[in-house]
Protein backbone atom coordinates (compact mmCIF):
# COMPACT_ATOMS: atom_id res chain seq x y z
CA UNK A 1 0.00 0.00 0.00
CA UNK A 2 2.66 2.54 0.72
CA UNK A 3 6.42 2.27 0.48
CA UNK A 4 6.17 6.00 1.24
CA UNK A 5 7.22 7.90 4.34
CA UNK A 6 4.70 6.62 7.01
CA UNK A 7 4.93 7.19 10.70
CA UNK A 8 5.17 4.97 13.38
CA UNK A 9 2.51 3.00 15.19
CA UNK A 10 1.09 5.65 17.76
CA UNK A 11 -2.10 5.76 20.57
CA UNK A 12 -4.38 8.53 20.06
CA UNK A 13 -6.21 10.29 23.26
CA UNK A 14 -9.17 12.26 22.65
CA UNK A 15 -9.84 14.63 25.79
CA UNK A 16 -12.58 16.24 26.37
CA UNK A 17 -11.26 18.99 28.87
CA UNK A 18 -7.75 20.86 29.06
CA UNK A 19 -7.22 19.41 32.72
CA UNK A 20 -7.52 15.73 30.53
CA UNK A 21 -4.79 16.85 28.68
CA UNK A 22 -2.49 17.75 31.13
CA UNK A 23 -3.31 14.93 33.27
CA UNK A 24 -2.48 12.59 30.24
CA UNK A 25 0.78 14.33 29.52
CA UNK A 26 1.60 14.02 32.89
CA UNK A 27 1.94 10.23 32.05
CA UNK A 28 4.52 11.04 29.56
CA UNK A 29 5.54 9.72 26.10
CA UNK A 30 2.92 11.77 24.09
CA UNK A 31 2.66 14.49 21.68
CA UNK A 32 0.33 17.32 21.31
CA UNK A 33 -1.46 17.26 17.64
CA UNK A 34 -2.72 21.01 16.95
CA UNK A 35 -2.64 21.81 13.07
CA UNK A 36 -0.48 18.96 12.20
CA UNK A 37 1.70 21.04 9.86
CA UNK A 38 4.47 20.59 11.56
CA UNK A 39 3.77 17.44 13.67
CA UNK A 40 2.69 15.09 10.60
CA UNK A 41 5.83 15.74 8.60
CA UNK A 42 7.74 14.57 11.83
CA UNK A 43 6.32 11.90 11.94
CA UNK A 44 6.43 11.09 8.47
CA UNK A 45 10.32 11.41 8.82
CA UNK A 46 10.12 9.70 11.82
CA UNK A 47 12.20 12.11 13.72
CA UNK A 48 9.95 11.34 16.54
CA UNK A 49 8.35 8.90 17.34
CA UNK A 50 5.61 9.15 20.55
CA UNK A 51 3.56 6.69 21.81
CA UNK A 52 0.75 8.83 21.72
CA UNK A 53 -0.78 11.86 19.54
CA UNK A 54 -2.60 13.86 22.22
CA UNK A 55 -6.02 15.71 19.57
CA UNK A 56 -5.97 19.56 21.16
CA UNK A 57 -8.30 19.81 18.35
CA UNK A 58 -11.24 18.45 20.39
CA UNK A 59 -10.78 21.94 22.39
CA UNK A 60 -11.29 23.93 19.92
CA UNK A 61 -13.85 25.84 21.10
CA UNK A 62 -11.95 26.83 24.30
CA UNK A 63 -8.78 27.49 22.85
CA UNK A 64 -9.01 29.35 19.75
CA UNK A 65 -10.66 32.76 21.09
CA UNK A 66 -9.19 36.46 19.97
CA UNK A 67 -9.94 38.60 22.74
CA UNK A 68 -9.99 42.40 23.07
CA UNK A 69 -8.84 42.85 26.64
CA UNK A 70 -8.40 46.86 25.80
CA UNK A 71 -4.35 47.53 26.13
CA UNK A 72 -3.96 43.95 24.82
CA UNK A 73 -5.09 41.14 22.98
CA UNK A 74 -5.02 37.51 23.79
CA UNK A 75 -4.95 34.95 21.44
CA UNK A 76 -5.97 31.31 22.18
CA UNK A 77 -3.19 28.82 21.06
CA UNK A 78 -5.04 26.87 18.56
CA UNK A 79 -5.99 30.15 16.26
CA UNK A 80 -5.37 29.69 13.15
CA UNK A 81 -2.77 30.97 11.01
CA UNK A 82 -6.20 31.86 8.67
CA UNK A 83 -8.25 33.60 11.29
CA UNK A 84 -5.82 35.68 12.57
CA UNK A 85 -5.23 36.95 9.46
CA UNK A 86 -8.78 37.79 8.45
CA UNK A 87 -9.50 38.74 12.16
CA UNK A 88 -10.73 42.46 12.68
CA UNK A 89 -9.18 43.17 16.24
CA UNK A 90 -5.82 41.72 15.38
CA UNK A 91 -5.94 43.75 12.45
CA UNK A 92 -6.67 46.92 13.76
CA UNK A 93 -4.82 46.49 17.19
CA UNK A 94 -1.94 43.98 16.63
CA UNK A 95 -1.84 44.93 12.96
CA UNK A 96 1.86 43.32 12.38
CA UNK A 97 0.58 39.88 13.54
CA UNK A 98 -2.16 39.92 10.79
CA UNK A 99 0.19 40.84 8.41
CA UNK A 100 2.72 38.01 9.69
CA UNK A 101 0.26 35.38 9.41
CA UNK A 102 -1.02 36.22 5.72
CA UNK A 103 2.78 35.51 4.96
CA UNK A 104 2.58 31.91 6.70
CA UNK A 105 3.01 29.31 4.09
CA UNK A 106 0.08 28.80 1.87
CA UNK A 107 -3.30 29.23 2.16
CA UNK A 108 -3.96 25.24 2.73
CA UNK A 109 -1.83 24.95 5.79
CA UNK A 110 -2.74 28.43 7.27
CA UNK A 111 -6.28 27.08 7.04
CA UNK A 112 -4.98 24.50 9.37
CA UNK A 113 -1.90 25.23 11.05
CA UNK A 114 -2.26 27.54 14.51
CA UNK A 115 -0.39 29.73 16.36
CA UNK A 116 0.52 28.00 19.23
CA UNK A 117 1.66 25.14 16.87
CA UNK A 118 4.21 26.96 15.26
CA UNK A 119 5.57 29.12 18.64
CA UNK A 120 5.22 25.74 20.17
CA UNK A 121 7.47 24.05 17.39
CA UNK A 122 10.06 27.23 17.45
CA UNK A 123 11.51 26.62 14.27
CA UNK A 124 14.29 28.97 13.57
CA UNK A 125 12.67 30.53 10.65
CA UNK A 126 9.35 30.36 11.47
CA UNK A 127 7.47 33.89 11.42
CA UNK A 128 6.02 34.58 14.35
CA UNK A 129 8.44 34.32 17.22
CA UNK A 130 10.11 37.43 15.50
CA UNK A 131 6.72 39.21 15.94
CA UNK A 132 6.20 37.75 19.31
CA UNK A 133 9.76 39.28 19.93
CA UNK A 134 8.86 42.96 18.63
CA UNK A 135 5.68 42.82 20.70
CA UNK A 136 7.30 41.84 23.71
CA UNK A 137 4.22 39.45 23.72
CA UNK A 138 3.52 36.89 27.03
CA UNK A 139 2.52 33.18 26.97
CA UNK A 140 0.93 31.29 29.26
CA UNK A 141 1.98 27.67 29.51
CA UNK A 142 -0.85 24.95 31.38
CA UNK A 143 0.38 22.05 33.72
CA UNK A 144 -1.14 20.24 36.06
CA UNK A 145 1.06 21.98 38.27
CA UNK A 146 -0.61 25.33 37.37
CA UNK A 147 -0.03 28.12 35.27
CA UNK A 148 2.87 30.40 34.70
CA UNK A 149 3.43 33.27 32.30
CA UNK A 150 6.95 33.91 29.76
CA UNK A 151 7.94 36.90 28.15
CA UNK A 152 8.73 35.67 24.62
CA UNK A 153 12.50 36.58 24.76
CA UNK A 154 12.47 33.94 27.60
CA UNK A 155 10.36 31.34 25.58
CA UNK A 156 12.87 30.69 22.77
CA UNK A 157 15.55 28.64 23.77
CA UNK A 158 17.33 27.38 20.58
CA UNK A 159 15.96 25.64 16.83
CA UNK A 160 13.34 23.85 17.97
CA UNK A 161 13.49 24.54 21.82
CA UNK A 162 11.27 26.86 23.93
CA UNK A 163 10.86 27.47 27.87
CA UNK A 164 7.80 24.58 27.59
CA UNK A 165 8.27 21.34 29.68
CA UNK A 166 6.61 18.01 27.84
CA UNK A 167 4.08 17.78 30.27
CA UNK A 168 2.70 21.57 29.68
CA UNK A 169 0.88 23.05 26.93
CA UNK A 170 0.94 26.42 25.50
CA UNK A 171 -2.57 28.41 26.50
CA UNK A 172 -2.03 31.42 24.81
CA UNK A 173 -0.43 34.58 23.66
CA UNK A 174 -0.91 38.01 24.79
CA UNK A 175 -0.11 41.05 22.57
CA UNK A 176 0.39 44.50 24.06
CA UNK A 177 -1.57 47.27 21.95
CA UNK A 178 0.30 49.82 21.11
CA UNK A 179 -1.19 52.95 19.34
CA UNK A 180 0.01 55.04 16.89
CA UNK A 181 2.89 52.44 15.98
CA UNK A 182 4.23 52.04 11.83
CA UNK A 183 4.60 48.40 11.32
CA UNK A 184 6.31 45.85 8.87
CA UNK A 185 7.52 42.21 8.16
CA UNK A 186 9.58 41.83 5.70
CA UNK A 187 10.16 38.05 4.80
CA UNK A 188 12.34 37.21 1.91
CA UNK A 189 12.25 33.74 0.50
CA UNK A 190 13.61 31.66 -2.24
CA UNK A 191 10.00 30.57 -3.82
CA UNK A 192 6.45 31.07 -2.55
CA UNK A 193 5.42 29.66 0.40
CA UNK A 194 8.95 29.25 1.81
CA UNK A 195 10.15 29.29 5.24
CA UNK A 196 11.99 32.62 5.29
CA UNK A 197 15.17 32.75 4.23
CA UNK A 198 15.45 36.02 6.40
CA UNK A 199 12.62 37.52 8.08
CA UNK A 200 12.42 41.01 9.48
CA UNK A 201 9.57 42.33 11.84
CA UNK A 202 9.15 45.73 12.68
CA UNK A 203 7.09 47.98 15.25
CA UNK A 204 7.84 51.63 15.31
CA UNK A 205 6.63 55.05 16.76
CA UNK A 206 8.45 57.62 14.68
CA UNK A 207 6.79 61.68 15.23
CA UNK A 208 9.51 64.11 13.85
CA UNK A 209 12.28 61.57 15.51
CA UNK A 210 12.03 58.33 16.43
CA UNK A 211 10.61 57.40 19.71
CA UNK A 212 10.36 53.67 20.02
CA UNK A 213 11.79 51.15 17.87
CA UNK A 214 11.59 47.36 18.02
CA UNK A 215 13.04 44.82 15.19
CA UNK A 216 12.86 41.26 15.35
CA UNK A 217 14.57 38.52 13.12
CA UNK A 218 14.18 35.34 12.07
CA UNK A 219 16.15 33.01 10.09
CA UNK A 220 19.43 33.99 10.63
CA UNK A 221 20.28 32.21 13.97
CA UNK A 222 19.61 29.77 16.13
CA UNK A 223 16.47 31.38 17.66
CA UNK A 224 14.79 34.62 16.87
CA UNK A 225 16.72 37.59 17.98
CA UNK A 226 15.86 41.41 18.45
CA UNK A 227 18.83 43.51 19.21
CA UNK A 228 17.66 45.59 22.20
CA UNK A 229 21.04 47.71 22.78
CA UNK A 230 21.74 48.55 19.17
CA UNK A 231 17.97 49.78 18.57
CA UNK A 232 18.55 51.86 21.14
CA UNK A 233 21.36 53.97 18.71
CA UNK A 234 18.41 55.11 16.81
CA UNK A 235 15.67 56.14 19.17
CA UNK A 236 15.68 59.81 20.33
CA UNK A 237 17.24 60.57 16.83
CA UNK A 238 16.07 62.23 13.61
CA UNK A 239 17.27 59.49 11.16
CA UNK A 240 19.12 59.05 8.20
CA UNK A 241 19.61 57.26 5.61
CA UNK A 242 23.71 56.98 6.65
CA UNK A 243 22.16 55.99 10.25
CA UNK A 244 20.31 53.27 8.76
CA UNK A 245 23.05 51.79 6.74
CA UNK A 246 25.45 51.85 10.08
CA UNK A 247 22.88 49.98 12.12
CA UNK A 248 22.25 47.74 9.73
CA UNK A 249 25.90 46.36 8.74
CA UNK A 250 26.28 46.25 13.35
CA UNK A 251 23.44 44.03 12.96
CA UNK A 252 24.64 41.98 10.46
CA UNK A 253 27.97 41.63 12.30
CA UNK A 254 25.65 40.21 15.02
CA UNK A 255 24.43 37.78 13.08
CA UNK A 256 24.82 33.67 13.12
CA UNK A 257 22.48 32.66 10.18
CA UNK A 258 22.91 29.05 9.17
CA UNK A 259 24.07 27.78 5.84
CA UNK A 260 21.27 25.65 4.36
CA UNK A 261 19.59 24.76 1.29
CA UNK A 262 18.45 28.46 1.78
CA UNK A 263 21.16 29.73 1.59
CA UNK A 264 24.75 30.46 2.96
CA UNK A 265 25.36 32.14 6.04
CA UNK A 266 27.63 35.04 4.57
CA UNK A 267 24.82 35.25 2.07
CA UNK A 268 22.17 36.00 4.76
CA UNK A 269 23.94 38.42 6.61
CA UNK A 270 24.10 40.81 3.20
CA UNK A 271 20.94 39.40 2.71
CA UNK A 272 19.76 40.67 6.60
CA UNK A 273 21.87 44.03 5.69
CA UNK A 274 19.87 45.27 2.95
CA UNK A 275 16.39 43.98 3.62
CA UNK A 276 16.95 45.84 7.38
CA UNK A 277 17.88 49.28 5.52
CA UNK A 278 14.88 48.43 2.73
CA UNK A 279 12.70 48.38 5.44
CA UNK A 280 13.33 50.59 7.78
CA UNK A 281 13.73 52.95 5.22
CA UNK A 282 10.31 52.47 4.83
CA UNK A 283 8.60 52.39 7.91
CA UNK A 284 10.80 55.18 9.68
CA UNK A 285 10.16 57.25 6.71
CA UNK A 286 13.72 58.11 5.32
CA UNK A 287 14.00 59.31 2.08
CA UNK A 288 17.70 58.25 0.43
CA UNK B 1 -11.56 8.43 24.76
CA UNK B 2 -8.31 6.81 24.47
CA UNK B 3 -6.79 4.35 21.67
CA UNK B 4 -4.14 2.05 22.79
CA UNK B 5 -0.73 1.95 20.18
CA UNK B 6 -2.16 -0.88 17.33
CA UNK B 7 -5.76 -0.52 17.87
CA UNK B 8 -8.32 1.45 15.59
CA UNK B 9 -10.44 4.56 16.14
CA UNK B 10 -13.42 4.62 14.23
CA UNK B 11 -13.85 7.77 11.76
CA UNK B 12 -17.09 8.86 10.46
CA UNK B 13 -16.92 11.49 7.63
CA UNK B 14 -19.22 12.66 5.30
CA UNK B 15 -17.85 13.12 1.55
CA UNK B 16 -19.74 14.17 -1.13
CA UNK B 17 -22.68 14.18 0.38
CA UNK B 18 -22.49 10.48 1.68
CA UNK B 19 -21.48 9.76 5.35
CA UNK B 20 -18.83 6.69 5.76
CA UNK B 21 -17.77 4.88 8.51
CA UNK B 22 -14.63 2.87 8.78
CA UNK B 23 -12.25 1.73 11.66
CA UNK B 24 -8.54 2.84 10.80
CA UNK B 25 -5.42 3.36 12.43
CA UNK B 26 -4.76 6.24 14.26
CA UNK B 27 -1.83 7.17 11.55
CA UNK B 28 -4.19 6.27 8.44
CA UNK B 29 -3.34 9.59 6.33
CA UNK B 30 -6.86 11.60 5.29
CA UNK B 31 -5.78 11.28 1.46
CA UNK B 32 -5.81 7.10 1.77
CA UNK B 33 -8.43 7.09 3.69
CA UNK B 34 -10.03 8.67 0.63
CA UNK B 35 -8.71 6.86 -1.81
CA UNK B 36 -8.01 4.00 -0.51
CA UNK B 37 -11.04 3.38 1.75
CA UNK B 38 -13.66 5.15 -0.05
CA UNK B 39 -12.50 4.23 -3.45
CA UNK B 40 -12.41 8.13 -4.79
CA UNK B 41 -9.27 8.40 -6.31
CA UNK B 42 -10.13 11.69 -8.26
CA UNK B 43 -7.57 13.18 -5.68
CA UNK B 44 -3.81 12.69 -5.65
CA UNK B 45 -0.63 12.27 -4.06
CA UNK B 46 2.44 14.18 -5.65
CA UNK B 47 4.79 14.83 -2.57
CA UNK B 48 3.31 13.38 -0.04
CA UNK B 49 5.25 16.85 2.34
CA UNK B 50 2.62 18.96 1.82
CA UNK B 51 4.14 21.01 -0.97
CA UNK B 52 2.40 20.22 -3.70
CA UNK B 53 -0.92 20.63 -3.38
CA UNK B 54 -2.31 17.98 -5.72
CA UNK B 55 -4.02 16.37 -2.63
CA UNK B 56 -6.23 19.43 -1.64
CA UNK B 57 -9.65 18.86 -0.50
CA UNK B 58 -12.34 20.75 1.03
CA UNK B 59 -12.48 20.09 4.72
CA UNK B 60 -15.36 22.16 6.96
CA UNK B 61 -15.55 24.57 4.23
CA UNK B 62 -11.82 24.99 3.91
CA UNK B 63 -9.02 23.83 1.64
CA UNK B 64 -6.27 21.52 3.37
CA UNK B 65 -3.87 19.29 2.16
CA UNK B 66 -4.95 15.78 2.76
CA UNK B 67 -1.48 14.24 2.77
CA UNK B 68 -0.85 16.05 6.08
CA UNK B 69 -4.17 15.47 8.16
CA UNK B 70 -4.95 12.44 9.82
CA UNK B 71 -8.20 10.53 8.88
CA UNK B 72 -9.08 10.66 12.60
CA UNK B 73 -8.78 14.65 12.24
CA UNK B 74 -11.66 14.39 10.14
CA UNK B 75 -13.99 12.64 12.17
CA UNK B 76 -17.07 14.37 12.03
CA UNK B 77 -16.56 16.20 9.21
CA UNK B 78 -17.72 17.04 5.63
CA UNK B 79 -15.59 16.88 3.36
CA UNK B 80 -15.52 17.37 -0.85
CA UNK B 81 -13.40 15.98 -3.02
CA UNK B 82 -12.87 16.66 -7.04
CA UNK B 83 -15.52 14.14 -7.83
CA UNK B 84 -17.71 16.21 -5.31
CA UNK B 85 -18.10 19.83 -7.52
CA UNK B 86 -19.83 19.25 -10.51
CA UNK B 87 -22.76 17.28 -10.62
CA UNK B 88 -23.75 15.65 -13.78
CA UNK B 89 -21.53 17.65 -15.78
CA UNK B 90 -18.14 19.54 -15.16
CA UNK B 91 -18.38 22.76 -12.86
CA UNK B 92 -17.17 26.03 -14.01
CA UNK B 93 -14.19 25.85 -12.72
CA UNK B 94 -13.37 22.82 -14.17
CA UNK B 95 -14.88 23.78 -18.06
CA UNK B 96 -12.79 26.84 -18.00
CA UNK B 97 -9.68 24.75 -16.94
CA UNK B 98 -10.75 22.64 -19.99
CA UNK B 99 -10.65 25.41 -22.26
CA UNK B 100 -8.00 27.70 -21.29
CA UNK B 101 -6.04 24.25 -21.47
CA UNK B 102 -4.79 25.04 -18.15
CA UNK B 103 -3.63 21.22 -17.98
CA UNK B 104 -1.40 18.92 -19.85
CA UNK B 105 -0.84 15.75 -17.95
CA UNK B 106 -3.37 16.57 -15.31
CA UNK B 107 -1.71 15.04 -12.13
CA UNK B 108 -2.38 18.76 -10.50
CA UNK B 109 -5.34 19.61 -11.51
CA UNK B 110 -7.93 17.94 -9.00
CA UNK B 111 -5.40 19.93 -6.11
CA UNK B 112 -5.61 22.66 -8.76
CA UNK B 113 -9.66 22.71 -9.30
CA UNK B 114 -10.21 22.18 -5.66
CA UNK B 115 -7.61 25.08 -4.64
CA UNK B 116 -9.41 27.36 -6.78
CA UNK B 117 -13.13 26.77 -5.35
CA UNK B 118 -11.50 27.47 -1.70
CA UNK B 119 -10.53 30.74 -3.11
CA UNK B 120 -13.59 31.91 -5.39
CA UNK B 121 -15.85 31.41 -2.57
CA UNK B 122 -14.07 33.40 0.10
CA UNK B 123 -12.87 35.64 -3.04
CA UNK B 124 -15.30 35.79 -6.06
CA UNK B 125 -13.32 38.42 -7.95
CA UNK B 126 -9.85 37.83 -7.06
CA UNK B 127 -7.08 40.10 -8.92
CA UNK B 128 -4.16 38.55 -10.41
CA UNK B 129 -1.57 39.14 -7.45
CA UNK B 130 -4.78 37.46 -5.36
CA UNK B 131 -4.71 34.44 -7.54
CA UNK B 132 -1.22 33.78 -7.40
CA UNK B 133 -1.09 34.01 -3.25
CA UNK B 134 -4.16 31.66 -3.28
CA UNK B 135 -2.85 29.18 -5.50
CA UNK B 136 0.80 29.14 -4.86
CA UNK B 137 0.56 26.22 -2.83
CA UNK B 138 -0.22 24.35 -5.78
CA UNK B 139 2.56 23.05 -8.00
CA UNK B 140 1.86 22.44 -11.38
CA UNK B 141 4.84 20.76 -13.44
CA UNK B 142 3.63 21.13 -16.98
CA UNK B 143 1.68 24.15 -18.13
CA UNK B 144 4.01 27.09 -16.32
CA UNK B 145 0.75 28.68 -14.85
CA UNK B 146 -0.11 31.34 -16.94
CA UNK B 147 -3.45 29.07 -18.38
CA UNK B 148 -3.89 28.02 -14.59
CA UNK B 149 -4.35 31.47 -14.03
CA UNK B 150 -6.21 32.66 -17.44
CA UNK B 151 -8.45 29.76 -16.45
CA UNK B 152 -8.92 30.60 -12.62
CA UNK B 153 -9.92 34.28 -14.18
CA UNK B 154 -12.48 32.66 -16.28
CA UNK B 155 -13.76 30.80 -13.58
CA UNK B 156 -14.44 33.58 -11.78
CA UNK B 157 -16.78 35.39 -14.38
CA UNK B 158 -18.52 32.48 -14.88
CA UNK B 159 -19.86 31.80 -11.30
CA UNK B 160 -21.01 35.41 -10.95
C1 LIG C 1 4.21 23.62 3.21
C2 LIG C 1 4.42 24.31 4.54
C3 LIG C 1 4.91 25.60 4.54
C4 LIG C 1 5.10 26.26 5.74
N1 LIG C 1 5.59 27.52 5.71
C5 LIG C 1 5.77 28.19 6.85
C6 LIG C 1 6.26 29.53 6.85
O1 LIG C 1 6.48 30.13 5.79
N2 LIG C 1 6.45 30.14 8.03
C7 LIG C 1 6.18 29.53 9.22
O2 LIG C 1 6.36 30.16 10.26
N3 LIG C 1 5.70 28.29 9.26
C8 LIG C 1 5.49 27.60 8.11
N4 LIG C 1 5.02 26.33 8.16
C9 LIG C 1 4.73 25.71 9.47
C10 LIG C 1 3.32 26.06 9.87
O3 LIG C 1 3.26 27.40 10.28
C11 LIG C 1 2.75 25.19 11.00
O4 LIG C 1 1.38 25.47 11.06
C12 LIG C 1 3.29 25.44 12.37
O5 LIG C 1 4.68 25.40 12.41
C13 LIG C 1 2.81 24.39 13.35
O6 LIG C 1 1.49 24.62 13.74
P1 LIG C 1 0.48 23.45 13.85
O7 LIG C 1 -0.73 23.99 14.51
O8 LIG C 1 0.32 22.79 12.58
O9 LIG C 1 1.21 22.52 14.96
P2 LIG C 1 1.51 20.97 14.97
O10 LIG C 1 2.21 20.57 13.74
O11 LIG C 1 0.29 20.23 15.35
O12 LIG C 1 2.52 20.93 16.20
C14 LIG C 1 3.85 21.42 16.10
C15 LIG C 1 4.60 21.13 17.41
O13 LIG C 1 4.10 21.94 18.47
C16 LIG C 1 3.54 21.15 19.52
N5 LIG C 1 2.33 21.86 19.92
C17 LIG C 1 1.29 22.25 19.13
N6 LIG C 1 0.42 23.00 19.82
C18 LIG C 1 0.91 23.08 21.08
C19 LIG C 1 0.45 23.74 22.27
N7 LIG C 1 -0.67 24.46 22.30
N8 LIG C 1 1.20 23.60 23.39
C20 LIG C 1 2.35 22.88 23.38
N9 LIG C 1 2.84 22.26 22.29
C21 LIG C 1 2.13 22.36 21.16
C22 LIG C 1 3.31 19.78 18.90
O14 LIG C 1 3.37 18.77 19.87
C23 LIG C 1 4.43 19.70 17.90
O15 LIG C 1 5.62 19.32 18.54
C24 LIG C 1 4.81 25.62 6.98
C25 LIG C 1 4.31 24.33 6.98
C26 LIG C 1 4.11 23.66 5.77
C27 LIG C 1 3.56 22.28 5.80
S1 LIG D 1 0.67 15.27 -1.90
FE1 LIG D 1 -0.15 16.56 -0.41
S2 LIG D 1 0.80 18.42 -0.83
FE2 LIG D 1 1.77 17.08 -2.24
S1 LIG E 1 -0.74 19.59 -15.68
FE1 LIG E 1 0.93 18.28 -15.30
S2 LIG E 1 1.50 18.89 -13.28
FE2 LIG E 1 0.04 20.34 -13.80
Amino acid sequence: MRCNMYPTIFGLYEPSSIYDTLDFLDNGNAKIIAGGQSLIPMLKLRVIQPKFLVDLNKLRGDLDYIEDRGKSIGLGSLATHAKISTDQIVKSKIPLLSVTASKVGDMQVRNLGTLGGSVSNADPSADYPAVLLAYDATLTLISSGGERKVKASEFFKGPFSTELKDNEILREVEFPVLEGYAYKYEKIVRRAGDFAMVGIAVLAKVSDKVEDLRIAYTGVGEKAYRPYELEKELVGKKVTRDDLEKFAEKVSATLTPPSDSRGSSSYRKKVAKIATIKTLSEVLGVVS
Amino acid sequence: MLVRPGEKVKVKVKVNGIWYEKEVEPRKLLVHFIREDIGLTGTKIGCDTSTCGACTIIMNGKSVKSCTLFAFQANGAEITTIEGIGDSKLHPIQEAFKDNFALQCGYCTPGMIMQTYFLLKTNPNPTEEEIKDGLHGNICRCTGYQNIIKAVKDAAGRMR
